[in-house]
């Protein structure tokens, strides 16, 4: 992992990746690529930092160089989610999904920035990204608002035991 | 009277009342009942939760669109997060048919099945195409006459435009004209496409890309930014905060949420609406009287 593939005079496409990529919900979907840029124009991660390009990663994930997509520091988590490459792509390629379905790998290896885990955590524990508390049932009640009620966590739990049982971090 | 049954998400209940509560006094006004579901969760979001597995993410959001199904009603959501999730969802399960025998045989696990029944659609949506521009106007007693308005569109308002179906994504009007609805000017900032940045887990890439925006907003005169998302607000409020310290640069860009904007023109006191809890205070609204009702003249 800690070697750069991009150091190597040739490369190889590494199928193991693509083909864990490509079991995720619109993983595959870079196969479609054709790399002609157009999702580079208007990517604000892409204006805003140096490193960020989503026509590259697409390019990364063709040649399955896993390794320099995820891992803890994974530049990916810079995305803005804004989807212009989506708007952008003429083969229908939604590089920010791809992105997304990349996280899905790295939270399979529990690689989550802190601020992200905290939110699925909230979620995981009272189905709310908010956590409750007393002063939010009495800020409501401020403007007539009736009090949150709990969501049924039993269902939501139930929904997503088959991913929780593979000893996900969560 | 149109009856919608309204998604509420995180964000808004929890941190925003103010906002659930304009639009409870509003859309009634317009001739929609809102109808609340028993048991919605979190959409869930779509940048953590979404990042954590997108089959488990599809299947939570499935069974807030069925608790919209059993009422047998359309639903509305107020968070354009919200409207991301829950709209993708719906695409996915109808275009894919290996998704929807995956989520549903989750879904059975607690008696529930999708069937597609129950569309959805963000709130601004659904007041420009269930209520109209000149039935809001109608309702107005207090025109915002003159008041200079940017708009925040954000991002899952209007894209993936494939999916989301609302407005040309690279010249969208809508919120533009539920602006001049209310009487008010809406100008175009120069950035205005630019997004919040919330989910975007590098620091300074939001607040350089914000810096950018609001430069932009002040170029244009603009009085306040107007948008139709909690986490798009969070980011201009408390956001706007630390860009302005971080810059030393004072913007002082009032956000305003839509509905309270419309609650404010139909005659809610600027003191019922929560604004003294914003960091970013839109007191030019101030200026705006109710305006003397008109004799009817005599038949
Ligand atoms: S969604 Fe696409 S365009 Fe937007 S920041 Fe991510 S890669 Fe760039
Ligand atoms: S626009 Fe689409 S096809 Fe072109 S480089 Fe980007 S992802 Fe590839």
């Amino acid at each position: 992992m800690a070697e750069s593939a991009g150091k190597k005079k040739v490369v190889r496409v590494d199928f193991a990746f693509r083909r864990e990529l490509a079991e995720k919900v619109e993983g595959n979907l870079a196969s479609f690529c054709y790399q002609c840029g157009a999702c580079v124009g208007d990517c604000p991660a892409m204006t805003y930092t140096d490193d960020f390009n989503p026509r590259q990663i697409m390019l990364k994930v063709l040649y399955g160089l896993g390794e320099e997509l995820i891992g803890d520091e994974s530049y990916l988590w810079e995305c803005t989610n804004c989807y212009n490459c989506a708007e952008r792509c003429p083969q229908e390629v939604k590089p920010a999904e791809v992105i997304i379905s990349m996280k899905n790998m790295m939270a399979d290896r529990g690689q989550y920035p802190p601020g992200v885990e905290k939110v699925i955590n909230a979620f995981l524990t009272e189905g709310r990204t908010v956590a409750m508390n007393p002063a939010i049932d009495k800020n409501r009640a401020r403007f007539g608002l009736p009090p949150l009620s709990p969501v049924p966590m039993d269902e939501i739990l139930i929904l997503i035991e088959a991913s929780t049982g593979e000893g996900k971090e969560s | 009277m149109n009856r919608f049954a309204f998604f509420p998400g995180c964000l808004v209940p929890t941190r925003y009342p103010a906002m659930e509560f304009a639009i409870r006094h509003t859309l009634p006004k317009l001739g929609i009942e809102i109808v609340d579901l028993e048991g919605t969760s979190c959409c869930p979001d779509p940048i953590y939760f979404k990042s954590r597995d997108k089959l488990d993410w599809l299947s939570v959001a499935a069974r807030n669109l069925c608790l919209a199904e059993e009422e047998g009603i359309d639903l509305f959501t107020n968070c354009s997060g919200c409207t991301a999730t829950l709209s993708e969802t719906w695409h996915l399960m109808h275009e894919n048919e290996e998704i929807r025998d995956k989520v549903n045989a989750r879904l059975a696990k607690i008696g529930k099945e999708w069937k597609g029944t129950s569309r959805l659609r963000h709130i601004a949506t659904l007041v420009r195409d269930v209520v109209g521009y000149e039935a809001i106007r109608e309702t107005v007693v207090r025109p915002l006459n003159g008041l200079n308005v940017a708009i925040h569109y954000g991002c899952h308002l209007l894209k993936p435009s494939k999916i989301m179906n609302v407005d040309d994504p690279n010249n969208p009007t809508i919120l533009e004209d539920l602006v001049r609805a209310l009487g008010a000017n809406p100008v175009r900032h120069d950035k205005w496409y630019l997004c919040c940045g919330k989910a975007c887990s590098n620091e300074d890439l939001p607040a350089n890309m914000m810096r950018d925006l609001l430069t932009t907003v002040q170029e244009a005169e603009a009085e306040l930014l107007c948008l139709i998302c909690p986490t798009c607000f969070g980011q201009f409020d408390y956001g706007q905060l630390k860009v302005a310290k971080q810059f030393d640069e004072d913007f002082h860009t009032p956000p305003v949420y839509y509905f309270q904007l419309l609650a404010f023109a139909q005659g809610v006191a600027y003191e019922d609406l929560g604004f003294e809890r914003q960091r970013f205070k839109p007191e030019v609204m101030n200026r705006f009287k109710i305006r003397e009702p008109i004799e009817e003249p005599a038949k």
